[in-house]
Order: C-alpha cells, then structure tokens, then sequence
C-alpha cells in the first residue's frame, strides 16, 4: 500500500495544479461556441417543450451550444438581480417582465449590451409599438438604443365567466362598450349570484400592492380610459400636474377603490399577486377580470369548461372612443460581462426569424403572440380560437401603447413600488380622500423619477 | 528558597520558546503540514461561505444615503415596529408558555409522554408546508377557517389577512408561536429534568411546595438557561423570513412586512439590492448587542444546573 506523506500530497497537487492551467486554454476555446442562458419556465409544460425544440434546432444548425435553464418567474428575478449585482452574468437572459422592471433599470445603468444589430433583420416587420418598446434610455452614452431583443407580445384582455353571467339572468353580449359602464354591468350580478353561491363577487380588480404586473396593468387601463394616457410621454417627461391626467386619476382611483368598499371585489384582492387572481378567477370567486395574456384559458385543460370563458378584447373608453391597449413586450437582454456575447446574439438571430417564433409560440399554445404583425395576418391559427381571436387582435391590430418604463426607467420603479396599488390600499383601509390619495402617490412619483434626468437630445 | 535551591543544582535554564515554535503550538515536523493542510479546506469554506459573504453585505449597504432613504419611508418605519411587536410578544409569549408547559410535561404518566409526542408535531414537521396550509386557512372566502364559522354559527368570518394590518400580524406572530413552541419546551424540559431530586425534597421539608417551589427552586435554577434561550430565539427570529412571509406575505397593503421579508422584497421585487441589503443591515444594533449579552451569559457559571 503506498503511504502518503506530506512530499506526495505536495507533488500530486502540484501536478493537478498544473495539468489544470495547461488545460485551461482548450476548455475556454471549448466554450466559446457555449452560450448560457436563463430563460423563464412557462406556464403550461407546452410552452417549455416549445423552447426545448427552437434549441435543438439552432443547435442542429449552428452547431453551437445552448446551456439553458428554465427557472420559474420569482426565483428566476432574484437569479438575474444577483447575477447582475455580482457581476457574474450568464450570456442572455429573458424574463417575463424584463420590459417593466430588469431592462429600463439595467439599460440606465449601461449594464446591458446593445442588441441594434441583433433586430436589424427583421426591424421592419416589427409592430410599431413594439419597435418603441426596445429603446431604452442609457444614462451613460446619455442616448436611446436597443436593449431588449423582442421576441413575443401580450396585451391585457377581459375574461369572463360566461355561466355566471348567464345564472345571473344577463348576456356577455349585452355588455356594454365603455369602460366604466363594462364594469358596472357586473354589480347587479353579485346578489342575483349570491341567492345561491355564497361567495361569489361582481370582478376581480387587482387592487393590490403585491407584484409584479398585474395590479399595474389594471390601474394603467383605466388610466387610459380616462384619458390620462399622457402621464408619462415618449421623451420620458411626466405630465403629473396636467389637470386632465389629474382628472384621470383620481377617476381611476375613486372607481377601483369604490367598487372594492361596496364590496364588489374579494377582499382579499389587497394582497394578491400574479398568481392569486389566476386562482381566484379558476375558482369562479368572481365573475370578472382584466389578467395579462389568455394564461387563465389556456391552463384550463377541460374544453367546456374553456369555452365557458369569453375572452374580450378592450371596451372603449369613458369618452366613447377606441382607446388603445398596453402592450407588454416579452423579450431577452445580453448583460455586460457575458462571455459569449456572439452565441447570444446568433441564438437570438435565429429565434426571432418569423418562421421560427411563430412555431415557437404556437406550440406554447399561443399564450404570448409574435411581435410580427404579417405573421399572425398570415396565419389562421391565431385567429381560428374564441380565446386567441380577441387576444390577438387587441394586441397586433388595435391600438396600442408601450408601457410607461420604457419612456422613463424610474417608471420601473414606480411599478415595482406598487404606488397605484398603495393609493388605492390607503383610500380602502385609511379612508384616504382619492384626491388625496392622489397627491400622495403624485409625489412619490416624483421623487422616484428625480434619480433618472433623461437629457433632451 | 527550595526553588531556588533546585536551580542552584545546576539544571540547565528552559530557554523561553521562540514565536515561531509558538505559532507552531508545540508541533513538529511534518505534523505540522499535515495540521495546515487539514486546517485549509476549513479556512477556505469559511472564508467563502462567511467572511466573503458578511463583507459583501457591509459594502453592499455601505452608503448613508440607503439608510436615510430607508428611515423617511413609511413602509420601513411600519416594518420596524411590526419587528419589535414580533420579537416582543413572539418570542416572549412563547418561552413563559414554553416554561409553564415543561413544568407540566415533568407529571408522570403514559399519556403525558403520549401528549408530548403530539405537541411537538408542529416544530417536527416541515414549516413551509404548514405555513402554506394556514395561509389557505385563513382565507376569507373559502378557508376551513371562516366555513367552520359560517357552517356552526352561521357568521361570515373576518378577512383574517385581507384588510387588518393587527388581525393579519396577530395571525403571523400566533403561527410563529404554534410552530416554535414545542421546540424551546422541549429544551426547558430537558433543563427542569436535570435539576437534582433531592434540592426539591428539601425544599418540601422546609414548607416549598407548589408555587413556592417554583419561584423559590426550579426558577431560579432555570433562570439562565431561560435567558439565553430567549436571547437565541430572539437573534433566530429577528432573521426569520418564512412565517411572515407564508401568512401574511407583508400584506395587506404592505403592512405586516418585518425587516427580513422588507428586506427581500427591495433587493428582488423593487430590484434594489443594495437597499435590501441595508434593511437588513439596519437590525444591527439590535442584533450585536443581543449576541455580545448572549455571549457574556454563556461565560456566565454563578448558577449552573
């Protein structure tokens, strides 16, 4: 048996020591061709196996490497906040939300590399909107470039329990086409329904302060439909002493938080996040919601049960007129610090070729559209589905807006800070006059957007 | 003198040993390489896993200008008083429990033995499913909680987590109880079983019995076991992060968030790392000095069972 000693444990670790640094050469060249990336775990396993098969065949393809990780949508946050804080990156990331909350911030910081030439290709046939939503402000060159690489779109539709409606005695269709008035329908619901189910509530409005998104996305709707578009402007200006956009306000605030005190919205709406109103909605608590993508249909697996569910696109708004959606841009960024920046961006390449992202999405059963407006004219599918229709087309044929953090990153935090949801919460538990509650929330907004002077060019 | 006597025979002078052979603690050789080389792999997992990882965190939440925009946010100043609220009737409410139910946990008898078994199920079994569990509980609509209500007395039940930031943080800090309890019972009653027979019988001949038994022998006995076990628990619940966080999720409306969970939400949700880091940090003050009393208890040896 041979013995160990100190001159054997020396020399051997010497001779790893050095097999390793004569070694290191060919594993780094090895690697050059590997790309790793982080990408979020879908809602449904469809959407997974969808992104499985795009990378076997760019794999196929390229014969470079593609080292994923599919990682659910919190963890996956706190994933890519720790990478970027510690400067140990992976090469692309995309999250859900990395329009709203990681890419404006990240962009400001100039911590994200350039993507112009990644969407040159295909620039022209991006949807409008779209094509706005990947400029972000970078507070070092001190100018706009392409920071996120879009390769799917959402918009927020209603969704509705049909059989509800109907045991209440009323008919979806007789809905009407106003905003306000869309939700009002819903009210005299609520006791007709109560006769016989006990709990069971008019809409499920996310007046929440718990995030990520759809608590925003709600208060930003009837935003809108009040005619307080303008808050934030395309030049990253806030408009929040213009009397109409102050008007809107307080009208959306005094609606949401009034239809939570009658009693119309689960109480418990306070404290949801993106998952609880799923649930909720699944568990037919309300009869009613506004909820980001068709995520709500597409996990039901039962089809009568889908089809009890209408899915609309948006009412008009309080004035009448057509008001336009927020569009939520699903997309991917190459962090500064990635090693293989060029497998990054030819993965991307060949991702957002519409061919390739239209099947990708497709077989993620269309949860998410392709930012290509030619491409679902052009195919059927995304009309041929009561779901998918409406969805489709207030998101690529209606009119659209981008969402406020792309003007201005300190939006992102506004968002992040839940400040609409903490307006609504003090007027429902303090008793906050909406004007006031306003005010509050005007200032807040404010101070968060004070950090990120964006200079006029 | 008989010392000096000794050294006057002519024994050689022990020549003082130099730092060298002092740093080396007396050992020789290649037994000295061999102690460093078993002493690496320590250093270094301790160097990563703790050293690296603290001073990461102080230079994360170094900046002043994190702490003062912490201390004018309402949400931080509502976070601090839920903590102390946490630590003040959490932590105190379950250890005077924890020591009377030891006490009683001491009677003889099969079943005694067989109902300690059943109380200490809340600690043994895994918290996140059970913090989960009582969060559906506790739901208004639909939780077991409001239907047995509605079911036996016909009442609607309170939104337990919904709108009331008291009913909300009470429900936190009683499952924070429920769950840790049988933890720091058992602890105490390992404590009361190593007090000696025959100081009880004494004091039953001198007229302590009941009560007086209590405050007069197993009291002061326990005194010190008791104060370092609620130091302890106090130092563990100042970081926990998973009752708050599975009840109330720092609802509603924000309002039941402690340092550690605030603490996580600005470094994740708001994405702000660095102001997450200094919530976290801003329990400093509280938690050195509990650990320097703690450790001055642990050297104390006054009153030792």
């Amino acid at each position: 048996m041979t013995q160990i000693t100190r001159r054997t444990v020396l020399r051997n670790s010497l001779a790893v020591a050095a097999v390793g640094s004569l070694a290191r050469p060919f594993i780094a060249n090895a690697a050059a061709k590997t790309a790793t990336v982080w990408w979020t775990q879908g809602f449904v396993p469809e959407e997974d196996a969808a992104f499985k098969k795009v990378v076997e065949d760019y794999q196929k393809q390229s014969g470079n490497i593609i080292d994923y990780s599919l990682i659910p949508f919190a963890p996956l946050m706190q994933k890519i906040v720790s990478a970027i804080t510690s400067s140990d990156v992976p090469d692309l990331i995309s999250h859900d939300i990395n329009d709203a909350v990681l890419v404006p911030q990240n962009a400001w910081d100039d911590k994200i590399v350039d993507a112009t030439d990644v969407i040159e290709a295909q620039k022209d046939k991006l949807h409008p909107t779209i094509l706005l939503g990947t400029q972000y402000y970078n507070n070092v060159s001190k100018k706009r470039g392409t920071y996120l690489i879009p390769f799917k779109t959402a918009c927020v539709p209603l969704h509705i329990w049909s059989s509800l409606v109907e045991k209440a005695g009323f008919k979806v269709a007789d809905a009407p086409k106003t905003w306000d008035a869309f939700w009002d329908f819903f009210k005299p619901m609520q006791p007709k329904l109560r006769e016989t189910i006990r709990n069971v509530y008019a809409m499920g409005l996310q007046c929440t302060t718990t995030g990520p998104a759809d608590g925003n996305n709600m208060f930003n709707q009837f935003l809108i439909a009040n005619g307080g578009n303008s808050i934030i402007t395309k030049d990253g200006k806030p408009h929040l002493d213009d009397p109409t956009v102050k008007e809107a306000v307080i009208k959306s605030l005094s609606y949401i938080s009034k239809a939570y005190k009658d009693g119309y919205i689960p109480s418990g709406a306070l404290s949801w996040n993106d998952a609880d109103d799923n649930n909720a909605f699944h568990s037919k608590l309300f009869i009613a919601d506004f909820d980001g993508t068709i995520s709500t249909e597409v996990a039901i697996k039962d089809q009568a049960e889908r089809d009890d569910v209408t899915t609309m696109g948006l009412t008009n708004g309080n004035d009448g007129k057509p008001m336009p959606a927020q569009l939520g841009i699903g997309g991917a960024f190459i962090p500064k610090g990635a090693k293989n920046i060029d497998v990054a961006k030819d993965f991307m390449k060949f991702l957002i070729q519409p061919t390739v992202i239209n099947d990708y999405l497709k077989n993620g059963l269309g949860r998410w559209i392709p930012p290509y407006p030619d491409v679902v004219k052009n195919d059927s599918w995304w009309f041929a589905d009561p779901h998918r229709k409406p969805y489709t087309t207030e998101a690529l044929v209606d009119p659209t807006v981008p969402g406020y953090p792309v003007f201005n990153p300190g939006w992102a935090e506004v968002n992040a800070q839940q400040v609409w949801g903490a307006a609504e919460a003090s007027i429902i538990r303090d008793g906050t006059e909406p004007k006031a509650a306003a005010e509050a929330a005007f200032k807040k907004i404010e101070a968060i957007l004070a950090k990120y002077p964006i200079v006029q060019s | 003198m008989a010392s000096a006597s000794v050294i006057d025979v002519g024994r050689p002078v022990a020549r003082p040993r130099s730092l060298f052979s002092r740093l080396r603690g007396g050992l020789q050789g290649t037994e000295y390489a061999w102690a460093i080389a078993f002493c690496i792999p320590y250093v270094g997992v301790f160097i990563a896993f703790v050293i690296f990882p603290v001073f990461y965190g102080l230079w994360l939440g170094h900046s002043p200008s994190l702490y003062i925009e912490l201390f004018h946010d309402p949400i931080y100043q509502q976070t601090i008083v839920n903590t102390i609220l946490y630590l003040a009737i959490g932590v105190n409410v379950k250890m005077f429990f924890a020591l009377l139910l030891s006490g009683f946990f001491m009677r003889k008898g099969w079943w005694v033995k067989g109902l300690l078994m059943v109380y200490v199920l809340p600690w043994a079994v895994p918290a996140l499913p059970t913090f989960i569990s009582i969060h559906w509980m506790l739901n208004t609509q639909w939780g077991l909680v409001n239907n047995v209500l509605w079911d036996m007395f016909g009442i609607d039940g309170p939104g337990w987590l919904d709108t009331s930031r008291w009913l909300a943080l009470g429900s936190v800090i009683t499952t924070y109880i429920w769950k840790n309890m049988p933890f720091w019972t058992v602890i105490l009653l390992a404590g009361r079983m190593a007090i000696p027979q025959e100081l009880y019988e004494a004091a039953e001949v001198d007229g302590a019995t009941g009560i007086r038994r209590f405050i007069h022998v197993s009291f002061p006995l326990l005194a010190n076991l008791y104060l370092v076990c609620t130091l302890l628990s106090t130092i563990f619940t100042l970081g926990d992060f998973n009752t708050a966080n599975f009840i109330s999720g720092g609802g509603p409306a924000l309002s039941t968030h402690v340092l550690a969970t605030l603490g996580i939400r600005d470094a994740f949700e708001i994405a702000r790392p660095q102001l997450g880091v200094a919530a976290v940090l801003s329990s400093l003050p509280l938690m050195i000095p509990l650990v320097v009393i703690l450790m001055h208890k642990l050297r104390t040896s006054d009153v030792q069972l």
